[in-house]
C-alpha cells in the first residue's frame, strides 16, 4: 500500500511498487547528506562493489532424484561453493563452510545427506542446532525436500518436547535426527545403546552455525564430539562431519579444534551481491560532563523513517524484546503521522509461530509491509527474503554477529543500506572510534579450549558412563596419559572403578548411581546453575549460572530479563532458587565487587615493546580471583546517577584462571604530580578501557572477562577493595579468563598484548568525554563539575605517556 | 601449564565433594516433618554404618575373604557363571500364600488381569520370574544389572537362580544364561520390568555385543497392582503388596538405596558376605513376584473372597473393562455387600448399573441407579449429577419415560454444561408437549 506522502516528493517511487524503486535508497542517503544534523554523525560512509554469482551444471554423481528435488524448486545450477561443498564431502572430507548470510548454506549439507539416502540402503545422519527453533524450522524444510525427492525417510527433530511416541520412532525408524547439543550431551549419548542402528549407520553429523559454538559453550560441544565419535565406533559407525558457520576469522582452526581432526574449508561464495553502503552513525553526545549520546533508539527510528517514508523494505534489527516493541511503537506513530499505514510496521521476534512469520514473510514480499522489526530471531538462519536496507540499533557485541545481520539486505542485485546506529555503550563507542573495522573483512575468531581441565574431566565422566574406558584410549586428541590421569582422578573419587580386561588390559567402568550427564549443563562451566522464579506467576523466568548470581541475583537487585525489570525479593543461596517480583524501577543496581587477585605462577613475561622508556611489564600466569559482593549501587536509567547503596552479604567466590597482567612500576606513580589515590584510580580506569578493548579483539563476551587492579606480589591478603592506596606497591592491572582454569582467553591476550594497549591507547584518547564515561575509562560516579584536578582519563594518558606508551602520530 | 600438570593441581585443589555433584536425593527439598525424620534416619544409618565400620577392618581392600563367595562358579562355554541357585518346598508359603497358587490354572483370570485375550492358553507353568539389582536408578548405559534374579517352577517347586556378576565387565555369563531362560519360558513375569529391568537389560546386551533376546510375553505385575490398588493404597510397590496381599511383613530387609554401595564396597575389595542381604532382599523379591500372581489369580478367580469393598469394586471395573461381565457382576454384589460407607454403598450399586447396562437389562441397571442415587446424598453435587445424568439417558432413549427423563435432567449441568444441559431440558419439554398435544 503506498504511502500517500508519496505523490510529493519528487524522490519517491512510483505508486504502483514504491519498495522496489531504485532511487528509494539513493534518495533517502541524498537527503541525510544534505542535513548537517545528521550527516555530521555519521563515522563511516563506504560503497562496497556487487559480486556476481558464479555457477555450475550439478554434478555428475548427484543422484537423479535429488536433481528432480532441486529443479522442482527452480535450482538449475548450483553456486560454487555448493558445488565444492558436495565434492569434498563426497570425497570424505570434513567440511567447514564458512560464506555470507544467504548464500545458500544449507543446500552445501542437505546436498551430500540427500545423496546418502538416495544412493546407500539406510543410511542416517544427525543435525545439530544451537536452538530448538531452528531445529524446528529446519526439519519442515528437510520434509519438503525429501518429498520433492520422493524419498520416503523421516526426519524428525528430537528435543525435550519431542513426546514419547515420536521418541520411540525417532530412534527405530527415522533416518535423519535434528536436535541440539544439549540432547544430544542429557539425552541421546547416555542411552546410545536404544540408538544403536543410528550409530551404526551414522554417515553424516551436520553442525549447523558452527561460530555460535565458542568460549565454554563451544568447548563442552567439542567434548560432545568427542563423545559422539566414540560412541558411534563402538556401533561401528564412521560419520563425517559438515559444519556451516558465518564468516569468522578462522573457520577452518575452530572446525578443526572443534572436530580434533583436519577439517576441509569452503569460504569462497559464488552466490551473488549487490552494490552495498555500509554506514555508521553515532548519536551526538548531548552532556558532554557525563558522556551521555542522544537516544540510540530514537535516532533508529529517525533514520528508518526516513527509508521506510522513501518505500525502502527495511529490517531493524534491535538488542532485546523490549528495544523491538520501543522502537516498533515510535515508527508506527511517525509513519501515522506522516499518513502511511501503521501496519506496514512489524515486529518479527523469536517465539513467533511458523505461520506468523510466513504472513510476514508473505507481506513484506508484497509489499504491505516495508518495515519488520526483530530481535536477532533473524540472525540464526530464518529466512525472511530480500530487503533493501538493514539498520542495527546497537552493535551486536562481534563484527561476525554484525555482518550476518547485515547480510540479509541486498540479495536482488541493486544497491543495498547497511545501517549501524551505535549505543553508548563501551563496545559500541569504541567501534564508532574505529570504524574501520567494519570495512576490513576481518572478522572475530571463535576460540574454545576443548582441554580446558574441568570441562574435560566432566565429559570423560560422562564418556565413562557411556561405555568403559581401556587402559591406553584416547579420547578424541586427548592424549592417552591424560585420560589416564583423568580415569585415576575419578578412580579416587569412586566414580570409575578399574577392573582388568579378558585381554589383561586394565578397564575402567563407570560405578557410581549418578548419571553424570545431568549435572553438566553445556552453556556454562558451573554445574549448579540458580533458577530465578517471578513470584506473580510462580513460575521459573530464567536460569543462572553460579558466578553471576552473586553480582546479578544478591537480595534488592534489580535483575533485566527480555526488557522487563524485576526485584529480587530473596535469594535462597542453599537451594539455588532468586525469587524476583515485577517492578518499575527508575534504576538498576550495580554490584560492588571486591576482587583479589593473586598470581600462582608466571609462564611468560617481559617488558612491552610499545613502551618506549622500558618501565611497562607484561606477563601471562596462573592467577588465582577471590571475588566477593559488598554491596550495590542503584544507578538512575539514562542518567546514571549514583542514587543510593545497599549491603550485601554474600559468600566469597574463588576462582583458579590464567590471567595476562600490566605492572606499573611504583616509581613512575610516585613521579606523578597528582596524589597517589587518583593515579591509582586513573590506572583502575585504564584497565576497564583494557576490557572493552579485550573483548571486541577475542570476539567474547565482555563478561568471559574481567579485570581488576592489584598487586601481583602480594599473595595471600585478605580480599580487599581491589588494592589498597598505602604506597610501596607495584600497581598491576589484571585482565583474567573468567572461566574456572580458562578457555585460552588469557595466551591470546598475552599474544596481542602490544596491539591492544596501542588500542586502549587509542580508545582513551579518541573518546570525547571530559572526565571518561562508561564508553571509555568507565563511569564516574561523583561528577566534581569544574573539578581543579585533570580528569582520570587524562591522569591514565600521563601515566601512559610517561611509560612511553603514546599515539602514533 | 599442561593438562597434566592442571589436573595434578585440580587434585590438589579441590575437595573431592565440591567437585563432584551431591546424591539426587539432596537436591530435594523434603518437607519440614520429613526433613526431622531424615536426619533421624540419617542419624540411625550413620550409627549403623559406624558399627560396620567398627566390625570391619579399616581398610577393606585389603580384608581377605574370610568366608567363601555365597554362590557357586559354573562353568559355561562363555566363561565361568557365578550363581546361587536355590530349590523351595512345593508347599513354601509366602506369608498366608502359597508360591504353588502361580501355577494354578484359572481359567481367564490371566487375560483379564492383563487385559490382554491372547494369554489365554499361557503355559504358567514355564514361566520365567525375573528381578534385577543394579548399581543405579539413573538408567541410560552406566547403570548395571549386577544381581539378575530368575526364578521358576520345576514340577512344583520353585527354583531361584541368581547370577551375579562379580567384576564390572564380565557380564557375558550371566546374560547368555539369562538368553537361554528367556528362550525356554512361555511368558516373562516381573515387576516394573517394562519400563526398568528389560530396558537395562536390553541394553547391556548391546554393550556386550550380544544379540537381544528375542522377548516371550511380559506380564508386568507392576501395571496389574496399579489397576487394582492405586486408589486404596498410598504405593504399590512389591513390599505394599507383600503387606496388603500377601500378609507378608519382611525383617532386617536392605533398604533399596544401600543395594548398589553393598555391590561397589564389594567390587573394591569388600567381603562377599556384603551381598548376602542383597541376594536375599532379591531372593524374596522372586518369591513375593509368583506368590503374588498366583494370588491376585485366586482373588479374581473368587477362590479369594475379598473383604474389602475398595478391592472388589476394582476387581470388578477391571472385569468389566476385560469383558469378563458375569464375574464383575460378582464383585459388584461383594462390593456392596462389604460397604462400611454410603459412598462405598454409591460405588458399588453404580458398578453394578453399569454391568447390568452392558449385560442388556436397562431395568436392572436404572434399579441399580436409582438405588445409588439414594446413597449419594452426602456427597458433592457432581457425583450425584453423574447419576442423575445416566439416568435420564436410560428414561428418555431406553424406557421412553419422558417425565421420569426430565426429573432427572433438571441435574445433570454440572456434567454436561449449560449449553448441552439447556438443549436436553428443551429436547424433553417440546416432546413432552408434543406427547400431551398427540392425547386427547
Amino acid at each position: 500500500m503506498p504511502l500517500a506522502s508519496n505523490s510529493s516528493r519528487p524522490f519517491s517511487a512510483p505508486h504502483t511498487a514504491p519498495w522496489h524503486a531504485p532511487k528509494g535508497l539513493e534518495a533517502v542517503l541524498q537527503s541525510w547528506q544534505a542535513d548537517p544534523r545528521i550527516w555530521s554523525n555519521v563515522v563511516l560512509h563506504e560503497r562496497m562493489a556487487p559480486e556476481p554469482a558464479v555457477t555450475l551444471e550439478f554434478p555428475h554423481a548427484l543422484a537423479e532424484s535429488v536433481r528432480a528435488a532441486l529443479r522442482s524448486r527452480g535450482i538449475e545450477r548450483l553456486y560454487s561453493h555448493q558445488q565444492e561443498a558436495f565434492a569434498l564431502a563426497m570425497a570424505g572430507a570434513d567440511v567447514v563452510i564458512a560464506t555470507p548470510t544467504a548464500s545458500g548454506k544449507s543446500l552445501c549439507y542437505n546436498l551430500p545427506v540427500l545423496q546418502a539416502l538416495a544412493t546407500e540402503q539406510g543410511a542416517r545422519a544427525l543435525f545439530l542446532f544451537p536452538t530448538k527453533a531452528l531445529a524446528r524450522d529446519q526439519e519442515v524444510a528437510l520434509h519438503a525436500f525429501l518429498d520433492d525427492a520422493g524419498l520416503q525417510y523421516g526426519a524428525i527433530t528430537y528435543d525435550g518436547d519431542t513426546p514419547g511416541d515420536a521418541r520411540r520412532a525417532a530412534r527405530d525408524r527415522s533416518a535423519l535426527i535434528l536436535t541440539n547439543p544439549d540432547m544430544l550431551h542429557a539425552g541421546i549419548l547416555p542411552h546410545h545403546a536404544s540408538w544403536a542402528r543410528l550409530f551404526a549407520n551414522l554417515r553424516y553429523v551436520v553442525v549447523d552455525e558452527l561460530h555460535s559454538y565458542r568460549g565454554v559453550f563451544g568447548s563442552h560441544l567439542a567434548n560432545v564430539l568427542r563423545r559422539l565419535i566414540r560412541v558411534a565406533r563402538f556401533h561401528g559407525g564412521d560419520p563425517k562431519f559438515i559444519f556451516t558457520s558465518a564468516t569468522i576469522g578462522n573457520p577452518a582452526e575452530h572446525a578443526s579444534r572443534m572436530l580434533g581432526r583436519p577439517v576441509q574449508l569452503v569460504n569462497k561464495s559464488g552466490a551473488p551481491r549487490g552494490p552495498r553502503r555500509v554506514v555508521a552513525y553515532n548519536p551526538p553526545v548531548v552532556n558532554a560532563e557525563l558522556g551521555i549520546r542522544a537516544s540510540y533508539l530514537k535516532s533508529t527510528v529517525r533514520l528508518t523513517s526516513d527509508l521506510v517514508k522513501h518505500g525502502v523494505s527495511t529490517l531493524v534489527f534491535g538488542q532485546s524484546r523490549n528495544n523491538v516493541e520501543v522502537m516498533l511503537k515510535y515508527l508506527r506513530e511517525q509513519v501515522q503521522r506522516e499518513r502511511g499505514d501503521p501496519e506496514s510496521v512489524q515486529s518479527y521476534r523469536g517465539g513467533y509461530l511458523p505461520e506468523q512469520r510466513r504472513a510476514i514473510e508473505r507481506s513484506l514480499r508484497d509489499g504491505q509491509v516495508r518495515c519488520v522489526v526483530a530481535t536477532n530471531a533473524l540472525e540464526l538462519g530464518i529466512d525472511i527474503g530480500a530487503l533493501d536496507a538493514v539498520v542495527c540499533a546497537g552493535y551486536p557485541g562481534t563484527l561476525a554477529g554484525l555482518f550476518q545481520r547485515f547480510g540479509r539486505a541486498g540479495r536482488r542485485g541493486h544497491e543495498s543500506l547497511s545501517l549501524l546506529v551505535t549505543s553508548s555503550a563501551p563496545l559500541d563507542q569504541y567501534l564508532a572510534s574505529t570504524p574501520a573495522a567494519l570495512l576490513s573483512g576481518a572478522s572475530e575468531e571463535a576460540r574454545i579450549d576443548p582441554d580446558n581441565v574441568e570441562i574435560l574431566v566432566q565429559h570423560v565422566k560422562c564418556a565413562a558412563f557411556e561405555l568403559p574406558f581401556e587402559d591406553g584410549e584416547r579420547f578424541g586428541d586427548v592424549p592417552a596419559e591424560v585420560v589416564g590421569d583423568a580415569l585415576g582422578f575419578l578412580g579416587e573419587h569412586r566414580l570409575v572403578h578399574r577392573t582388568v580386561g579378558a585381554n589383561g588390559r586394565g578397564v575402567y567402568h563407570w560405578a557410581s548411581e549418578a548419571y553424570p550427564a545431568n549435572n553438566v549443563s553445556l552453556r556454562s562451566i558451573g554445574w549448579d546453575n540458580f533458577v530465578v522464579i517471578d513470584l506473580e506467576r510462580d513460575a521459573v523466568i530464567a536460569e543462572m549460572d553460579y558466578r553471576s548470581t552473586h553480582t546479578m541475583l544478591h537480595e534488592q537487585a534489580i535483575y533485566q530479563h527480555v526488557g522487563e525489570q524485576y526485584q529480587v525479593e530473596r535469594l535462597d543461596f542453599e537451594n539455588h532458587k532468586a525469587f524476583v517480583r515485577k517492578v518499575e524501577s527508575d534504576y538498576f543496581t550495580d554490584a560492588m565487587t571486591h576482587v583479589k587477585v593473586s598470581v600462582l605462577s608466571e609462564d611468560r613475561g617481559g617488558l612491552m615493546e610499545s613502551s618506549a622508556s622500558q618501565k611497562l611489564s607484561a606477563a601471562l600466569g596462573e592467577v588465582s580471583v577471590v571475588e566477593k559482593v559488598v554491596g550495590y549501587k542503584k544507578i538512575k536509567f539514562h542518567t546514571h546517577e549514583n542514587v543510593g547503596y545497599g549491603e550485601v552479604n554474600l559468600p566469597e567466590m574463588q576462582l583458579h584462571t590464567s590471567s595476562l597482567w600490566l605492572t606499573v612500576p611504583e616509581a613512575v606513580v610516585q613521579a606523578q604530580p597528582w596524589a597517589r589515590p587518583e593515579v591509582i584510580d586513573a590506572l583502575r580506569g585504564f584497565g576497564h578501557a583494557l576490557h572493552t578493548v579485550a573483548s571486541v579483539s577475542l570476539m567474547v563476551d565482555p563478561r568471559d572477562l574481567g579485570h581488576t587492579l592489584g598487586d601481583k606480589k602480594d599473595g595471600d591478603a585478605a580480599p580487599s577493595k581491589g588494592v589498597s592506596s598505602a604506597p610501596g606497591f607495584d600497581p598491576t592491572v589484571f585482565v583474567y579468563d573468567r572461566m574456572p582454569g580458562g578457555v585460552g582467553l588469557a595466551p591470546r591476550l598475552y599474544e596481542q598484548r602490544e596491539e591492544l594497549l596501542l588500542r586502549t591507547v587509542h580508545l582513551l584518547a579518541g573518546c570525547s568525554c571530559e572526565s571518561g564515561c562508561p564508553s571509555c575509562i568507565g563511569p564516574v560516579m561523583q561528577a566534581v563539575p569544574n573539578a581543579p584536578l585533570p580528569s582520570r582519563r587524562e591522569i591514565a594518558l600521563r601515566v601512559l605517556a610517561d611509560l612511553g606508551i603514546g599515539l602514533p602520530h | 601449564m599442561d593438562l597434566r600438570a592442571k589436573l595434578t593441581r585440580l587434585r590438589s585443589m579441590e575437595p573431592p565433594a565440591a567437585l563432584f555433584e551431591p546424591p539426587p536425593w539432596a537436591a530435594t527439598e523434603p518437607a519440614p516433618d520429613k526433613s526431622e525424620r531424615i536426619s533421624q534416619l540419617r542419624a540411625l544409618i550413620s550409627e549403623v554404618a559406624l558399627r560396620d565400620r567398627r566390625r570391619m577392618p579399616a581398610n577393606i581392600a585389603q580384608a581377605a575373604p574370610a568366608t567363601p563367595p555365597p554362590w557357586s562358579q559354573e562353568t559355561t562355554a562363555h566363561g565361568p557363571l557365578h550363581v546361587c541357585a536355590r530349590y523351595l518346598e512345593p508347599d513354601h508359603h509366602h506369608g498366608h500364600a502359597p508360591v504353588r497358587a502361580a501355577l494354578c490354572a484359572l481359567p481367564g483370570a490371566l487375560p483379564s488381569l492383563v487385559l490382554d485375550a491372547s494369554y489365554t492358553d499361557l503355559d504358567l507353568s514355564r514361566a520365567l520370574y525375573l528381578d534385577t539389582e543394579t548399581t543405579g536408578l539413573a538408567g541410560g548405559t552406566g547403570t548395571v544389572a549386577f544381581l539378575v534374579g530368575l526364578a521358576r517352577f520345576e514340577d512344583e517347586s520353585l527354583c531361584v537362580e541368581q547370577l551375579v556378576v562379580p567384576q564390572l565387565g564380565a557380564e557375558t555369563p550371566v546374560l547368555a544364561r539369562l538368553a537361554e531362560r528367556l528362550a525356554a519360558a512361555s511368558c516373562l513375569i516381573t515387576y516394573n520390568g517394562k519400563s526398568f529391568d528389560w530396558p537395562l537389560l536390553r541394553t547391556r546386551f548391546v554393550l556386550a555385543r550380544l544379540p537381544v533376546p528375542a522377548l516371550p510375553p511380559h506380564i508386568d505385575l507392576l501395571h496389574v497392582c496399579r489397576r487394582l490398588w492405586k486408589k486404596r493404597l498410598p504405593s504399590v510397590r512389591l513390599v505394599d503388596m507383600e503387606r496388603e496381599v500377601l500378609r507378608y511383613e519382611r525383617e532386617d530387609d536392605l533398604p533399596g538405596s544401600e543395594i548398589p554401595t553393598r555391590y561397589f564396597e564389594f567390587l573394591r575389595g569388600g567381603s562377599p558376605d556384603r551381598l548376602c542381604p542383597v541376594l536375599e532382599h532379591n531372593q524374596n523379591d522372586l518369591i513375593a513376584l509368583s506368590a503374588l500372581l498366583g494370588a491376585v489369580m485366586k482373588q479374581y478367580a473368587g477362590e479369594l473372597s475379598l473383604c474389602d469393598a475398595t478391592d472388589a469394586l476394582h476387581f470388578g471395573k477391571l472385569a468389566l473393562r476385560a469383558r469378563d461381565l458375569e464375574r464383575a457382576r460378582g464383585f459388584g454384589n461383594d462390593a456392596f455387600t462389604h460397604s462400611a460407607s454410603s459412598q462405598q454403598a454409591r460405588a458399588a450399586l453404580t458398578l453394578c448399573a453399569e454391568i447390568e447396562h452392558k449385560l442388556g437389562r436397562v431395568g436392572e441397571s436404572i434399579e441399580f441407579l436409582e438405588r445409588a442415587l439414594e446413597h449419594a446424598e452426602g456427597e458433592n453435587g457432581v457425583t450425584a449429577a453423574h447419576l442423575h445424568f445416566a439416568l435420564a439417558k436410560l428414561y428418555e432413549h431406553e424406557q421412553h419415560d419422558l417425565a421420569r427423563a426430565l426429573r432427572h435432567a433438571r441435574n445433570t449441568e454440572p456434567v454436561e454444561g449449560p449449553n448441552s444441559h439447556g438443549r436436553r431440558l428443551g429436547r424433553l419439554y417440546r416432546r413432552l408437549l408434543r406427547n400431551a398435544a398427540d392425547t386427547p
